[in-house]
């Protein structure tokens, strides 16, 4: 007896769709809920839209979005572009590819809260950059230090990003380049193309789906990611994930709404992003997609 | 591409209605102890594993409960204590909440949280704790229930809640390399220091447990006599008080670490800061604990102590059980260990932390061995920061001084 096609292919994705569905979306209907205002411990309300129109009305949500995505955009744009010139480089070495391509991939490991810490003891006004510029005799007391961690444009924040995820673009880039684009590109200067023509017409159609596609999930995680901005950043203005954090925490229970609120606001954001990303990746590779 | 997509949509929502139904089923536990019969409590303790949440930002606490209090309840009751370190005791809170919301109503992961304040209130607002134990505990004969910072909660009642650990007394701590006396001896003095020097001064921002202190000592010297804020929250009263707060934090901004621009997102972050001399005094609630950190070199051998003329806001923490906590009889067993004259004696000469229970009942023996504790010079003697110590607010007060502090000065 055979099973059908659509339960044996049910069957095999049930366990990872559980846990996603579980955890995940578990956590979403929850969001969800508690945004329209469910709170079976409180007195019972009825439930509305009150927290969204809250959305726009709060100082700290407001002062926060302009925040988010600053980081966010200017991380990825940083990120992107060091990411691609890293694999670029990398590949033009020759024979000591393997090692600088190893290297690539050392900061990868790294969790994002050890990354922002290590920059804390870095790029503080008291920090290891502060104390030998110090040393020689560059800046005075640590005040005297340019402030790169809590301060106002959010440098600490995206430095750590940066650190973090140029190396991820430069190794999903460095993929893409070694199926056979070098034998495109010999074919291409055995016809007569030049350099420029080789990069603008070979290369750069191979490395954009994929610098394309993994700056979205770079764009989607800083969005949403908490621990570099709460180390880094500041109380006020602080990018959304802080922002609803400290509403969760606030001991009135009557502002749990407003905290579900603003993590539905962050998981439509990164929502977005993944669907760019599907968007993206279906488009530019039409013939991987398996259709039946 | 599109209709798979959407199907898969519906799956996941689907099962997610089903497992979150699934998620409410309640459990029944093995039959609860009665305090009042204190033999069969520590006969069920006997064998259970003690999760306790506590806030771990400071090791010299850590080191006693890891140390000291692990070392008794193995030994003495057969209870196995793990601690689970949080950064923040709302996540507990949070965690119980969450539980008990999710219908595990007999079987939760936390059986003791280190608490008061706001984290007790929100607790007491949602129903979570286990009540009407405190009076029960054998060393309770220790405790004057009827002290006011025993019996109420930052103006929260207690009502048998949860049971008295430890006493925090707030407390100026300065390099007096860079301070002197005369700085420290009033809040005016030290903000004229801090204009004169600007940039060495820094608290946490609010809602930091410490910073929302700050904000509530400069609250009392501006009300100037601490009987005007006694009691349940006065909105009337408050509103043109707060506007002078307000104004005189925002002036203070400029002297401030950073010029006030931004401040330090917790505690620790300050600690640090007087630690690398980034800034040369700071407001804590663990002065005892100061002497650990001069010892140990962290903090430079100048630093000292001071209570400005206002007084200092001074509380007692607690350890609450929460209702659906499975091992509710070795949580009631460090309640009451806690609570014991040795264990608070270990925690006053090992840690600097302050005892919640009333000396004076004790025997002269240990009185005597109390006295004998040498903290060294960075440290207030426990007369003198004592002598003025100010009742923390009603919790109303704590929130409204929170959000117009968030509102007025760190927005503003």
């Amino acid at each position: 007896m055979r099973v059908p096609r659509g339960v044996r292919i049910g069957l095999l994705l049930a366990p990872a769709l559980t846990v996603v569905v579980v955890l995940f979306g578990g956590g979403l209907a929850q969001a969800l809920a508690q945004s329209l205002g469910y709170q079976p411990f409180l007195a019972p309300r009825p439930l509305g839209l009150d927290a969204y129109r809250q959305l726009w009305t709060d100082p700290a949500v407001r002062a926060s979005i302009g925040v988010t995505l600053r980081i966010a955009v200017v991380s990825t744009a940083v990120a992107a572009a060091l990411g691609v010139a890293a694999a670029l480089t990398v590949r033009s070495l020759g024979r000591p590819r393997r090692v600088f391509g190893a290297l690539l991939q050392v900061t990868l490991p790294v969790p994002h809260l050890v990354a922002a810490l290590a920059m804390l003891l870095l790029l503080a006004q008291s920090g290891t950059l502060s104390r030998g510029s110090n040393a020689l005799g560059l800046t005075g007391d640590p005040a005297a230090f340019p402030t790169l961690t809590q301060d106002a444009f959010g440098w600490g924040i995206i430095i750590s990003y940066v650190w973090k995820e140029a190396p991820f673009v430069g190794v999903v880039v460095l993929a893409a380049l070694s199926t056979g684009v070098a034998e495109l590109e010999d074919a291409a200067r055995a016809l007569g193309a030049g350099p420029w023509q080789r990069f603008r017409h070979v290369v750069l159609p191979v490395i954009t789906p994929a610098a394309g596609a993994s700056s979205l999930l770079v764009l989607a995680f800083t969005v949403g990611s908490y621990e570099v901005p709460f180390l880094l950043g500041r109380p006020f203005p602080a990018t959304l994930p802080v922002v609803a954090y400290q509403q969760f925490r606030d001991p009135d229970l009557t502002a749990r709404p407003l905290a579900a609120a603003i993590s539905v606001l962050i998981a439509v954001l990164v929502g977005l992003c993944a669907l760019a990303y599907l968007a993206l990746t279906e488009r530019r590779h039409p013939t991987r997609l398996v259709r039946r | 591409m599109r209709r798979p997509l959407a199907r898969l949509t519906a799956l996941c929502l689907a099962s997610t209605v089903v497992l979150t139904a699934c998620g409410t089923a309640s459990d029944t536990a093995a039959p609860l102890p009665d305090p009042a019969d204190w033999a069969s409590v520590t006969a069920a303790a006997r064998g259970q594993i003690l999760d306790w949440y506590m806030y771990n930002g400071d090791e010299a606490v850590n080191a006693f409960v890891e140390g000291y209090l692990t070392r008794r309840l193995a030994d003495e009751y057969g209870v196995r204590l793990n601690v689970v370190g949080v950064a923040d005791t709302a996540d507990a809170v949070n965690k119980v909440l969450a539980e008990q919301q999710a219908g595990r109503t007999g079987d939760g992961t936390v059986d003791a949280i280190w608490l008061n304040g706001e984290n007790f209130a929100t607790g007491k607002q949602a129903g979570l704790w286990y009540c009407g134990y405190p009076a029960a505990l054998p060393n309770a004969r220790y405790v004057d229930l009827e002290d006011p910072s025993v019996a109420s909660d930052f103006g929260v009642p207690v009502q048998g809640c949860e049971s008295a650990w430890q006493r925090a007394d707030s407390a100026l701590v300065y390099d007096s390399a860079r301070l002197d006396e005369a700085d420290v001896a009033t809040l005016t003095a030290l903000t004229e220091w801090a204009r004169v020097n600007p940039g060495l001064l820094a608290y946490p921002a609010a809602p930091d447990f410490t910073g929302s202190m700050v904000v509530r000592t400069f609250l009392y010297d501006t009300a100037g006599d601490p009987a005007t804020l006694a009691g349940t929250f006065d909105a009337a009263a408050f509103a043109p008080l707060a506007d002078e707060l307000w104004a005189r934090l925002n002036a203070l901004e400029p002297a401030l670490w950073r010029g006030g621009e931004t401040y330090p997102v917790s505690q620790d972050a300050v600690e640090q800061l007087y630690a690398s001399g980034e800034i040369a005094a700071y407001y804590t609630y663990g002065p005892g604990t100061v002497a650990t950190k001069v010892a140990e070199g962290v903090y430079p051998d100048s630093t000292r102590e001071a209570v400005p003329s206002i007084g200092n806001i001074g509380n007692v923490s607690n350890i609450a059980i929460p209702a659906n906590s499975p091992d509710r009889a070795a949580a009631l067993v460090l309640a009451d260990l806690v609570q014991d004259p040795a264990s608070q004696l270990e925690f006053y000469s090992s840690a600097g932390i302050y005892p919640a229970i009333d000396i004076g009942r004790t025997t002269p023996e240990v009185l005597q061995r109390f006295a004998a504790v040498q903290a060294g010079p960075s440290v207030l003697p426990l007369d003198e920061l004592t002598a003025r110590s100010l009742p923390e607010l009603d919790a109303g007060y704590v929130t409204a001084i929170e959000d117009g502090w968030t509102a007025n000065v760190l927005q503003r």
